[in-house]
């Protein structure tokens, strides 16, 4: 009974995030499987965002960078190696991964806006990197041949298996994020986020710790990205590296609660539910993305701390459920 | 101060996203089925769900919503005109679903799949650019549905392997093929070429493809060098242009680097003799650079001047007229696509005398026509399954008339209108 208390909030994430996935289980039906794809992928990367900047208060404003890099190698390993999609995500991951650990021994010491705005310029220079890189496609990028899908039974089922992987994909993020946020070198990251010199002072080591928070923000986005671009049989520079998804990504962490489990998983999913039905609504399809900035705007203005910060102020009691 | 930093950055956020969000709209193309197809009660009718997405937001809107404009006229007419009547009495009309994908990737796939398996489209018809479409074809062939493309010219998508997605633009890799040819026949001396590029999917597709043809008809490519999308100080390009000897220069890329390569090699004084440049100089506002304009060529899928003899639908006069009275502007080639991939789709259903997608797949396959658009073939070849073979891109010059500025189609002869300026300095 304790056990259960003790993780009560992974529980409780792992719920939702279970709840959200269940409809196109069961109902079968492809294009709610699509819609909830859509969904995991934002929670995948608003998770992993949150790593670096819920725990660590370290803005980045390019994170999707190892969304991309990862789909690049990904690709490439499956459409110029003939590699599985298994060892793509795995490379694309490992790579984003070790793309963090160079880039954080450089650009971590840089604090607040210097790091938000070093940030911006690395997703720039890793695209013009790619758009110049001819063994990854250059300007024109890559694209899969359709029948890559056959060995995994055909497309049908290449498409409803990524859709399992993303699941599970979301699950260990979820594990991650909440293990991190209850280890002692999740308390360093809280004690850097509230002040990073007195960390230091206290004996966190806080070069290190950024370092491996900014790595672990890596890896899953790098496997996401290399799931993503399988699925949609092309990559192009332009689409592995929108600027705007980061700014997204913020956006669904701070909507949800920063420096929570629970948190990034429910801005995501409302911020993704919420753009999906606008633009598939006769009334608001053609203005839905100036109802969705007039929403979020409403939000930031009157919670601040985002829907889980907000119900753990509200509810003290349930913050055990609520982390 | 933690707080107030945290709020005012969010604030800026939503500020961010709502700026987003003021972009111009492209008229609405939800949910359409243009015209009365009523009045043939006895007659069994049957509507046909036109599925696609449409960049109604972001970096494609103008040219995606053209490209719609140009599906809606054609519907309207046919709706119009009481449909398609079938051998068996089935009178076929066509209703539109369309949703926004906001000129990005990340929710065609989602809003295709929902086209295909909750408003049951019968028939899709592709985004606006290749990239959206190679992530849109996935789903077509998936689901089995015949995808017509427009706007969507890269070569790639049709080498995946797909069998029922069919292009109507001209690849690619034959955009600039044909000024090659006119150089070659307007003036065989000319042996140093300079290929000056934007570096950008489709940009660097075509001019690989023409490098690569220049090359073997024997040109010296003196200079093959491409430039960032947000250049706008050619200068050094052009001093690289001109310490190479070139004798021609082809490339370019979209309309504000096209234009504004175009006004510099003016103001330079560039002594070449022959430029052709992508996107920009077809453009109606092309006409703004004035003098700098003149004796600019440019490739283009569609031309108002082009004087094709159809032998299915309309003649491009009729066309222009029926697109200017509809919408108060002159059709563009995104306009033209939009509208043929409608013919396009009427004529295989009118060829198969049916609606079964096997039926409307195997008259597309089989197809060979012209119509105001130009010619249309598919290539049937399981490696290349879909790909344009048939239509041929229209090389346009800028040309004066006395003070008057205009275009005039110099390339292929058959359809030129005037003979072409040659050579520039």
């Amino acid at each position: 009974m304790n056990t259960l208390k003790n993780y009560a909030g992974l529980l409780t994430s792992l719920v939702v995030v279970v709840l959200i996935a269940l409809a196109p289980i069961f109902s079968g039906n492809a294009a709610s499987r699509e819609v909830v794809f859509t969904i995991l992928r934002a929670i995948v990367l608003a998770s992993s965002l949150n790593i670096l900047l819920g725990y660590t208060g370290y803005v980045s404003f390019g994170h999707i960078v190892f969304f991309g890099f990862g789909g690049y190698v990904g690709f490439y390993l499956i459409t110029a190696q003939g590699q599985s999609l298994w060892v793509a995500m795995l490379a694309g991951g490992l790579v984003s991964g070790l793309l963090a650990y160079l880039l954080g021994k450089a650009i971590l010491r840089l604090r607040g806006a210097y790091f938000a705005l070093a940030t911006i310029g690395v997703n720039e220079a890793v695209r013009a990197f790619i758009n110049n890189f001819e063994p990854f496609g250059g300007p024109t990028g890559m694209t899969m041949n359709f029948s890559v899908y056959q060995q995994y039974g055909g497309a049908m089922q290449a498409l409803e298996m990524t859709f399992y992987i993303m699941l599970v994909l979301t699950i260990l993020v979820v594990i991650l994020s909440y293990v991190v946020r209850t280890s002692k070198f999740g308390l360093g990251l809280l004690a850097i986020r509230e002040d990073e010199d007195a960390a230091e002072v206290m004996g966190v080591v806080a070069p290190d710790a950024k370092t491996w928070a900014f790595v672990l923000s890596a890896i899953f986005p790098g496997m996401v990205g290399a799931l993503f671009f399988f699925k949609n049989g092309s990559v192009e520079p332009l689409d592995a590296f929108p600027l705007h998804t980061s700014i997204e990504m913020i956006v669904m962490v701070m909507l949800g609660g920063q420096g929570t489990v629970l948190g990034p998983i429910l801005g995501a999913a409302g911020y993704q539910r919420m753009r999906g039905l606008l633009v598939t609504s006769t009334i608001f399809k053609n203005i839905q993305l100036a109802v969705s900035g007039g929403l979020l705007l409403l939000i930031v203005l009157f919670v601040p701390a985002g829907i889980i910060g907000w119900a753990r102020q509200r509810w003290p009691k349930w913050r055990g459920v609520l982390q | 101060m933690k707080r107030s930093f945290t709020i005012l950055l969010a604030l800026v956020l939503a500020l961010s996203l709502m700026l987003a969000a003021c972009q111009p709209q492209a008229p609405a193309a939800t949910e359409t089925s243009g015209g009365e197809s009523g009045g043939e009660t006895a007659a069994k009718t049957q509507t046909l769900v036109i599925g696609f997405t449409a960049s109604q937001t972001g970096k494609y809107n103008v040219s995606s919503g053209r490209q719609v404009n140009g599906l809606n006229l054609w519907m309207k007419q046919i709706n119009d005109a009481g449909g398609i009547k079938l051998s068996d009495g089935t009178v076929v009309t066509f209703k539109a679903v369309s949703y926004d994908d906001e000129s990005n990737k990340d929710r065609v796939q989602e809003l295709y799949t929902r086209l295909a398996t909750e408003d049951n489209a019968d028939m899709l018809i592709s985004p606006y650019s290749s990239g959206l479409t190679a992530a849109a074809a996935v789903i077509a062939e998936q689901y089995g549905k015949v995808m017509l493309t427009t706007g969507a010219a890269s070569d790639a998508t049709y080498k995946q392997g797909y069998t029922k997605v069919f292009q109507m633009y001209t690849p690619a890799s034959r955009y600039l093929t044909g000024a090659v040819d006119l150089l070659a026949k307007t003036d065989p001396s000319v042996k140093k070429v300079a290929f000056v590029y934007e570096n950008s999917k489709f940009s660097t597709a075509v001019v690989e493809a023409a490098k690569d043809y220049a090359a073997d008809k024997g040109y010296d490519v003196v200079l093959y060098e491409g430039y960032d999308p947000e250049t706008t100080d050619f200068g050094p390009f052009i001093n690289k242009i001109q310490d190479a000897g070139a004798e021609a220069i082809l490339g370019g890329g979209h309309f504000q680097d096209g234009s504004a390569f175009a006004r510099q090699l003016f103001e330079k004084n560039v002594p070449v003799k022959f430029v052709t440049l992508l996107v920009a100089p077809p453009e109606p506002d092309f006409a703004d650079l004035g003098d700098a304009a003149v004796g600019i060529i440019g490739p283009s899928q569609w031309e108002p001047l082009a004087a094709f003899k159809p032998d299915f639908g309309p003649t491009g006069k009729e066309f222009e007229a029926a697109y200017m009275a509809a919408y108060n502007e002159e059709p563009s080639y995104h306009s033209a696509g939009g509208y043929a991939a409608g013919l396009v789709l009427e004529k295989a259903i009118r060829d198969a005398d049916s609606t079964d997608p096997d039926a409307i797949k195997a008259a597309l396959d089989n197809m060979d026509l012209t119509l105001f658009f130009g010619k249309i073939k598919f290539d049937t070849s399981p490696e290349a399954h879909g790909l344009q073979i048939g239509h041929s891109m229209i090389y346009i010059q800028w040309q004066k008339d006395g003070d008057t500025l205009g275009k005039q189609v110099v390339w292929p002869e058959d359809g030129a209108t005037a003979k072409v300026l040659y050579p520039l300095h």
